[in-house]
């Protein structure tokens, strides 16, 4: 077998010059925490109670992990590319299993980072006193905080792909287990808003109680307020050992779950003059191919149709129970809009739950990286560069443009807009995902990823789907606000022609950077 | 035709193909040789359209695949060194996707794919989704998807790695059959009693260079090519 002599691939100044961006925007969101941090300390400095917010922000972010973590510690862990050769190998199942969970670890680590070290910093700021101590116990908490999400994580998950693993359609089993984990867990935290505001009245005894809910935040209080070597100590060993008997548990299921994962369904023998042979036009035919890699990858499918999930729900929701839906607006003091305001721009308030699932549901960022080596098949085939990018902008919105659409229908019939507010709402509902799927498939061709041991590298770690979640973050606050400042003031047929005018020249705009640069990336890419 | 002219291809500031020329002839069987990163699969992607180059051109009947990148690929078909398929597609599907990009019409593609499904064994297999293949299946299905729709030029890099004995002997069938049509077939392999066999020409690559190339006869002499190419790589 020949090799190719990318081992001769030197990283040019673009690509380093690359590079600083999703730094860039990684240094920016921490000053951006770090910034909220501050506000929140200030709050508590009259009481002397700062030391909260970190245990706080210990808790919170665990349940973050926890959550992302149980879809991603899945492709992550299990039937990996390098499977075949580590499982040939003298290495215990054990190790290749603790490798595993480690690599997941570092990235926890360097997740969690970025949202618990503005708290820490924050602090030194706003603390009545500060010592040493305070540093040795933040940086030990810093590298201790992700062992229990990511093994709690990996439980479930190995519990889901046992689960699946028994059934034909695996992939499909997967998905429906871990949606209705996560929708779970979202039931149970709505449940809990009560609990949450008990603790906060009950401050006091807040260090007690958090305690009780989730040790490592409890020590830290513990820690910081009254710092015990051997409490710290204590600490480390606890988690340590949590993570080892963890793994060495996990290690007497783990190939034999692995195994049965690899397990191939033959189908029903059909006679060759029985297959379906048609013909169909090259983009339909990208876009069918297209959509069963969705459907193939449930980490994919998972990460992007949670949003949708979620927005159907809400649609649901608001409809059964409209009243409680405008009484929760108008007690969000921060967005100073009364009853009357409200009632009177609902159709603007289906514009915001189309743009908050729009830019949370980046399909198109991770599209070109999930390609990996058929990259190659791609290039060699006699398509237009552009025919291929747009058909993966196509498959996007067929998979998106349905449920909005299906949940806007769900809201018009109980919210009762114009026609024409409905009709430039559906068109909203196909020019805003649009926006994001551009912007998904400019970014990953800016940041391509197409050698990976799994999807979950893809389309959870990779700098490409960073860059898309932040810049859609940023996006949506930018649509929020200035849609607050108007409501009101601008007729809401008028805020939607505007919304719609504005949204077809960015989409124009995008159009003309993918078929002019982002194709001239495609063409660069090689594997 | 296949004109690789003054075709030169960096990374960084290393050359992985150095300044190469040579010129397939249609009704060639050409061989591509040479050792392990040699710049073989660099070259043939480079003809394929995969990779871009830096200095040169090629020609595939005339047109530049820097130029006019699908008209060339119209006239192509690749088969890789690994056999890179979409592995979550049943065969059949991806055999039509293949066929769809390359505008085969019905009748066609339904004939070819009986004929090749048949000589390849594979008949009661193409419902199958491809992960559930072993390599030579994999390969056998980028065979039969590169054939469906009768190219004019045939590209393969290492084509018999992982085939079954009974399959290696009816793709030097095929190639045969092809040839006779005036068709192109251009191969690099590191099996030289198939190449010497089989093929009519013969270039060798050695560290991006060509250093011989021309008629099997004419390289080989007296010799064998496997004698001649050891006294190349040892010069």
């Amino acid at each position: 077998m020949t090799s190719d002599m990318n081992i001769f691939k030197i990283k040019t100044k673009t690509k380093r010059l690359g590079t600083l961006l999703p730094v860039g925007i990684a240094l920016y969101l921490m000053f951006m925490i770090w910034g909220m941090a501050n506000e929140l300390f200030e709050k508590l400095v009259p009481t002397h109670m700062q030391y909260i917010l970190l245990p706080t922000s210990v808790f919170l972010v665990s349940i973050m992990t926890i959550m992302e973590g149980i879809y991603k510690a899945g492709p992550l862990i299990f039937n990996c590319k390098d499977d075949q050769l580590l499982f040939s190998l003298p290495i215990k199942k054990r190790t290749i299993l603790f490798i595993r969970i480690l690599k997941f670890y570092i990235f926890e680590l360097i997740f969690n980072s970025m949202f618990i070290i503005p708290f820490m910093v924050a602090y030194i700021r706003w603390a009545d006193s500060i010592n040493i101590t305070y540093l040795i116990t933040s940086i030990t908490m810093l590298f201790i905080l992700p062992i229990i999400p990511i093994i709690i994580s990996s439980i479930i998950s190995m519990i889901i792909t046992s689960l699946s693993s028994r059934f034909k359609y695996k992939n499909l089993v997967q998905i429906i287990i871990s949606m209705t984990f996560l929708v779970g867990i979202l039931y149970i935290s709505y449940n809990t808003e009560n609990l949450l505001k008990y603790l906060i009245k009950h401050a006091d005894s807040l260090n007690d109680l958090i305690t009780k809910i989730y040790y490592p935040a409890g020590v830290y209080a513990e820690l910081i307020t009254n710092f015990n070597i051997k409490t710290l100590l204590l600490f480390i060993i606890i988690n340590i050992c949590i993570f080892i008997v963890s793994i060495y548990i996990l290690s007497k299921f783990y190939f034999k779950v692995n195994s049965r994962l690899k397990k191939v369904i033959i189908s029903k023998k059909i006679n060759i003059n029985n297959l379906v042979i048609k013909k169909k036009s090259k983009t339909i035919s990208l876009i069918r191919k297209e959509i069963s890699t969705f459907f193939k990858t449930p980490v994919f499918i998972i990460n992007t149709g949670f949003a949708l999930l979620l927005f159907l729900v809400a649609t649901v929701m608001v409809s059964l129970r409209f009243d409680i839906t405008i009484e929760l607006i108008t007690k969000t003091k921060e967005l100073g809009l009364d009853k009357k305001v409200i009632t009177d721009n609902l159709s603007i308030f289906i514009f915001l739950l189309v743009s908050v699932t729009s830019y949370m549901t980046s399909i198109t960022s991770s599209v070109i990286s999930l390609e990996g080596k058929n990259i190659n098949i791609l290039k060699s085939l006699p398509i237009n560069t552009k025919t291929i990018l747009i058909s993966k902008i196509y498959s996007a919105l067929v998979l998106t443009t349905p449920i909005l659409i299906l949940g806007d229908i769900i809201l018009f019939i109980k919210l009762r807009p114009t026609i024409i507010e409905s009709l430039l709402l559906i068109i909203l509902s196909i020019l805003i995902p649009l926006v994001s799927h551009l912007i998904g498939i400019i970014i990953n061709l800016k940041y391509p990823k197409l050698d990976f041991e799994n999807s979950a590298e893809v389309v959870k770690q990779s700098t490409s789907s960073f860059v898309s979640v932040i810049l859609g973050m940023v996006l949506l606050m930018i649509t929020c606000t200035i849609t607050i400042k108007l409501i009101g003031n601008i007729e809401s047929l008028t805020f939607l022609l505007i919304a719609t005018i504005m949204y077809i020249v960015i989409d124009i705009i995008l159009y003309i950077y993918l078929i002019n640069k982002s194709v001239k990336d495609f063409n660069k890419l090689s594997i | 035709m296949i004109e690789i002219k003054n075709v030169t291809k960096k990374y960084g500031n290393k050359k992985a193909i150095d300044n190469i020329s040579f010129t397939v002839n249609d009704g060639d069987i050409f061989a591509f040789i040479g050792h392990n990163g040699a710049g073989k699969t660099t070259l043939i992607k480079s003809i394929v359209g995969i990779h871009d180059f830096d200095e040169g051109d090629i020609l595939i009947d005339g047109i530049s695949i820097k130029d006019n990148p699908v008209e060339c690929k119209k006239l192509m078909a690749f088969v890789p060194d690994n056999p890179e398929t979409y592995e979550h597609m049943k065969a059949i599907d991806y055999i039509n996707f293949i066929c769809d990009m390359y505008e085969v019409d019905l009748e066609t593609r339904t004939k070819n794919i009986k004929k090749y499904a048949k000589i390849f064994d594979m008949e009661d297999k193409l419902n199958d989704t491809i992960d559930s293949y072993s390599h030579g299946m994999k390969q056998k299905i980028v065979l039969i998807s590169a054939l469906a729709h009768n190219p004019k030029i045939l590209i393969m890099d290492e084509p018999f790695v992982g085939l079954d004995p009974k399959a290696v002997f009816d793709i030097k069938e095929i190639l045969n059959e092809m040839v006779k049509e005036d068709k192109i077939i251009f191969y690099s392999t590191h099996i030289l009693d198939v190449a010497e066999k089989l093929c009519t020409r013969v270039a060798i690559v050695k560290n991006g260079k060509l250093i011989k190339s021309g008629s099997m006869k004419e390289i080989k002499g007296d010799k064998s090519l496997e004698k001649v190419f050891m006294e190349l790589a040892d010069k």
